[in-house]
């Protein structure tokens, strides 16, 4: 005579679905939130009204237009903007002296105003923005 | 004689819990989205230098339709130096980090203005931007 086995349970129980579905959740969710942002830091001290002129004339004076960076005058490409603004701040040991004045173009892309004025801080500049409203930004 | 009532039970099914937890998180999950700015639209522009950041007590957004946002909602670059100036409120300098996502597309007379804001405020500013090896793949 042959006995007969008793039946496995091979379903799995219906009232934790829920409870796979939460931890499914609480999984998705840990994984969207640990996104690192990337960047870089301006310190951006304070806004003031226009200083006289007499003082900014010392400093350099950049014009950012879509297409091309103007130092003091003369109109550069980025590589040779580097090397020039490298060497003009080198000389230049107080502060008051690093400041760099941008005026940009209404029409300036960002990816381009990013570049120089990281190429600026990255040659010890102080940056300082020069707005349409004759406000001025110093951004270190 | 009188007549036993019939006891009721009144236990909460025990398997309902995951499904409470559940709708619980969903709901936790909707107001947390309030606060963010997923929602908003934008692409970082690219560079060599950039590193990871400390986590911001705001964070100023300008779309692909060139729309300002602070913290997800939109707002008027007129009002966001105020509206910075109560989120930063007396946090200490150093410890007011504002990161700015500026979609690439943007021009200056975009941006320009949300930059005087946040130094307004007295933000310290953080552009977000992505590493060009990262953006090359």
């Amino acid at each position: 005579m042959k006995l007969q086995r008793g039946k496995l349970l091979v379903d799995p129980p219906a009232s934790a679905s829920s409870d796979i579905a939460f931890i499914l959740i609480i999984f998705f969710l840990v994984c969207a939130a640990v996104q690192p942002e990337t960047g870089v830091a301006q310190i951006l001290p304070k806004t003031e009204e226009k200083k006289d002129k007499q003082d900014q004339s010392k400093n350099l004076e950049v014009s950012i237009t879509p297409t091309s960076i103007v130092l003091n005058g003369s109109p550069l490409a980025l590589p040779e903007f580097t090397q020039r603004i490298t060497a003009a701040l080198k000389q230049k040991t107080r502060d008051a002296d690093r400041i760099v004045t941008v005026k940009s173009a209404p029409n300036t892309p960002y990816p381009f105003w990013i570049r120089v004025s990281q190429a600026i801080k990255q040659a010890g500049g102080i940056l300082t923005l020069e707005l349409e409203s004759d406000r001025i930004i110093n951004v270190e | 004689m009188k007549l036993q009532r019939k006891k009721l039970t009144a236990s909460i099914p025990a398997f309902a819990m995951g499904d409470i937890g559940f709708l619980l998180l969903i709901f936790f999950v909707i107001l947390a989205r309030a606060q963010d700015d997923s929602h908003v639209r934008w692409q970082p522009a690219n560079l060599k230098e950039a590193d990871m950041v400390a986590s911001p007590l705001a964070s100023v957004t300008i779309d692909t339709g060139f729309k300002t946002y602070l913290d997800g909602k939109e707002i008027s670059t007129d009002e966001l130096a105020g509206a910075l100036t109560n989120l930063l409120g007396d946090a200490p300098s150093g410890q007011r980090n504002v990161f700015l996502k500026v979609h690439k597309e943007a021009k200056a007379s975009h941006f320009e203005p949300v930059i005087a804001a946040i130094s307004e405020a007295g933000g310290d500013l953080i552009h977000i931007l992505e590493p060009e090896e990262k953006a090359a793949k």
